[in-house]
């Protein structure tokens, strides 16, 4: 099993990458959200999870042989 | 798709103690991310066990992308005999965990959570800052950008409040 301080040392080593994510991050997504309640959020999850099922059907298909 | 508004209200109706963890959790919080299942950490009280068999026998839950025709039975010995239970019902896919790496179990989460209202139901969802805490110690590559964006809501509440 991995010591504590190792485990805290690898965690650490995240940080950079982390930190390098978070440039891409959009802030005002963020803030639309918080303006939201947390039903409107998760009726926004499930009309993303809609459009991503979709999207899976189209691209099915496009790419089925025929 | 996974049905939260109708999913998480018959879970607290049927008085289950449940902790809503992983991107459930994160949307709660204002995470804009897909993720496509619930999360949830129970209590293994046999209470609980027993209520959450009988409040989800009616979704017919199987295990997520398993062979149709396994002998998996939904029953509270199944339960018993296992912690962590990937499953697919009539309303979404659902996580059932015993437990989670830096978090520990639904007694230990327990003492870290907040009240969310969804739905017209109060329930109970691991606090932000113990989500980036978990997420953290799991170390998984696919959690880094999530962790930065978890950060960032972080960030931004603190500068409203």
């Amino acid at each position: 099993m991995e010591h504590p301080s190792e485990q805290l040392k690898s965690i650490r080593d995240l940080d950079p990458v982390i930190e390098a994510y978070k440039k891409d991050i959009d802030r005002t997504l963020i803030r639309e959200n918080l303006r939201l309640t947390v039903t409107e959020r998760f009726q926004q999850l499930m009309k993303l999870q809609r459009f991503a099922e979709e999207l899976r059907q189209a691209g099915r298909k496009v790419t089925l042989p025929k | 798709m996974t049905d939260y508004d109708t999913l998480i209200p018959l879970l607290v109706e049927n008085d289950i103690e449940f902790i809503i963890v992983g991107g459930a959790a994160a949307t709660a919080h204002g995470s804009s991310r897909l993720t496509l299942d619930l999360d949830i950490v129970y209590s293994r009280k046999q209470g609980n066990i027993a209520r959450i068999v009988k409040a989800l026998t009616p979704l017919k839950p199987y295990l997520r992308g398993a062979p149709i025709g396994l002998p998996f039975e939904w029953r509270v010995e199944t339960l018993n005999k296992g912690l962590n239970f990937t499953l697919i019902t009539t309303l979404g896919a659902l996580d059932l965990l015993g437990e989670i790496v830096g978090g520990g179990d639904y007694e230990k989460l327990h003492t870290e959570t907040i009240k969310i209202e969804i739905a017209g139901v109060q329930c109970e969802c691991i606090s932000l800052q113990n989500l980036i805490k978990v997420k953290r110690a799991a170390g998984r590559p696919k959690d880094l950008e999530v962790i930065a964006e978890l950060e960032q809501i972080l960030d931004e509440t603190r500068k409203e409040n």
